[in-house]
């Protein structure tokens, strides 16, 4: 009998997907399953969480666009 | 992101949904059946009806094709089903040994001919009052009193965020405020504010007399669904008609409604649609976005402050967009400056939504367009193309003028794409919420199901080479595994 395991399919280019990796690696408390490059199963509660932390991370990488000249 | 799933209701969806008897109710009340008539029905429609309205007989269905030239076929088809989605016309079923006959529906008949020809004691376009007109009301303070209410309204919905006004302390009744929550138009965020909802800036973005429309569907249909308040949304639609049928600055007699319709007032009062005297409650006057509620039905964008302004203020003639006429106040730079001639409060509350706004003047507010201030428009559920539109409807004409000069688009290019840049920017992830299939007994069977998957349409992402794929439902899937079981 195959196993259905709930959870939320998340689409992202690879890019992202090493991050979602990333962050899952500190506590293996997001993801199911990796799928292939693009795509991994996370856990459904989780989605908010990992959302706000992607955010996160990208924010670092992205300089305040606020410097511009008013 | 949250995004409401609450489409902006209109009034011919909601009639639509309506039940036949519901309707033979409604056109019980000749103002009711006369509203329907005026507001609801394109021209050729009309027609049919006005032609039919004192025919003594059904007439054949056959006959109407005489009426209409062959090539309008596609009208006339049209209008014909939408007399009979709002139950006015009667067709009887197809059938070999009579040819199908069509007549109007009884109850709407006879309203219909007593609203056009007077007479019999209805009442149904309101009793006016006997009692002498406090002087102080007249025409002006009815229209700057229903302003006031409107633009309370309006502000809620935008004031929570960005920019703050000060309709906080004095803005709209708990009531209209809860409705307004319950409607999904503004969100309760956590932290105790609220937040406008992508519902509530499609709300922003209508004409006044749709967004009345709006606030005044989503109140009937609180009331349906809370019986213990005494109210039936049948009695309140046609109470809404007889209002919408009422003479502007002219006072109308409390004491001549029934019960239920003067438990409606005070709500009605605080949607500004309806002003009683404090010192005269037996009397009340209705405002121009109550008389107005079945005149013109246009749907396009039009500014919000020029909205409220346009159906409190400006004659009633119109029926037509009056988008051409308005005058624009927003100037947008390719250097994402955004600079507003406008003094609305309620107008700068809007911009504030998707603007880093950075200085004020007396008639003018400048700022600029970010990609936080993008952002965070996004997060409370505006899309770009809301964004967008909201500016090309508002463009300063001076915009117009030199688009047409150099023949280029209205809006910047490079700030339009941008905009939508900036809204993919935010979307990195695609999310699909459902089931992983895996650990088939072997390949036959992971082939077996996750081809039934797809033929039921719910597979989303499959893989052959590791035995699993994701299917957005799984009843159906395990039905047809306990069946394939059984079969073994």
């Amino acid at each position: 009998m195959p196993r259905a395991i709930r959870g939320v399919l998340v689409e992202c280019d690879p890019a992202i997907k090493s991050i979602i990796v990333n962050i899952d690696s500190d506590n293996h408390d997001y993801i199911i399953e990796e799928l292939d490059e693009e795509r991994v199963v996370i856990k459904e509660n989780m989605v908010a969480a990992l959302k706000a932390k992607l955010e996160e991370r990208l924010a670092e990488n992205h300089p305040d666009d606020e410097s511009g000249s008013e | 992101m949250s995004v409401s799933t609450a489409p902006s209701l209109q009034l011919t969806d909601y009639l639509e949904k309506l039940p036949g008897t519901t309707f033979r109710k409604l056109y019980q009340q000749p103002s009711t059946a006369f509203a329907i008539f005026r507001r609801m029905l394109p021209q050729l429609a009309k027609t049919f009806v006005m032609r039919m309205l004192f025919m003594p007989k059904p007439m054949l269905l056959h006959d109407l094709e005489l009426w209409v030239r062959p090539d309008a076929k596609r009208q006339k088809d049209q209008a014909l089903s939408i007399l009979q989605a709002f139950h006015i016309v009667h067709i009887t079923a197809p059938s070999r040994d009579r040819p199908q006959e069509m007549q109007l529906s009884p109850n709407f008949k006879t309203s219909m001919r007593l609203a056009l020809t007077g007479g019999g004691t209805h009442q149904s376009f309101g009793v006016p009052s006997n009692l002498t007109v406090p002087t102080e009301i007249d025409i002006n303070f009815l229209d700057r009193y229903a302003k006031k209410k409107w633009e309370d309204i309006l502000h809620f919905v935008v004031s929570s965020v960005g920019y703050k006004s000060s309709a906080e302390a004095n803005g709209p009744n708990k009531s209209v405020k809860e409705l307004i929550i319950s409607g999904r138009l503004v969100d309760r965020r956590p932290g105790g504010g609220i937040g406008i909802t992508q519902a509530g800036f499609t709300f922003l973005l209508q004409e006044a007399n749709a967004q009345v429309w709006t606030l005044l569907l989503l109140w009937l249909e609180a009331m349906d669904n809370n019986r213990e308040a005494g109210l039936e949304a049948v009695d309140m639609l046609s109470f809404l008609f007889v209002l919408a049928s009422m003479e502007l600055g002219r006072a109308y007699d409390t004491n001549a409604l029934t019960e239920q319709r003067r438990n409606m007032l005070p709500s009605l009062v605080d949607f500004g649609l309806v002003h009683v005297p404090h010192h005269k409650r037996s009397m009340f006057f209705p405002t121009r976005l109550a008389t107005t509620l079945t005149s013109g039905s246009s749907s396009s964008l039009r500014s919000i402050s020029e909205g409220v302004t346009a159906a409190t203020t400006a004659v009633q003639t119109s029926g037509g967009p009056l988008g051409s006429t308005e005058k624009g106040s927003v100037v947008v730079e390719t250097n994402y400056r955004v600079y507003a001639y406008t003094h609305s409060t309620l107008q700068i509350a809007v911009l504030a939504l998707f603007c880093k706004l950075t200085s004020r003047f007396p008639d003018m507010v400048a700022g600029r367009l970010t990609r936080a201030s993008i952002r965070q428009a996004i997060n409370f559920g505006i899309t770009a193309d809301q964004i967008i539109a909201y500016l090309a409807a508002h463009a300063h004409e001076q915009m117009h003028r030199t688009a047409l000069q150099t023949a280029k688009p209205v809006l910047p290019p490079t700030v339009v794409d941008q905009i939508r840049l900036w809204q993919l920017e935010n979307e990195r992830m695609k999310t699909t919420v459902g089931f992983l299939f895996k650990e088939f007994e072997d390949h036959k069977e992971y082939l077996a199901i996750a081809g039934f998957a797809e033929e039921i349409g719910v597979l989303v992402w499959r893989s052959d080479k590791t035995g699993m794929f994701f299917a957005s439902k799984h009843e159906q899937i395990r039905d047809y595994l306990r069946i394939r079981k059984k079969a073994e």
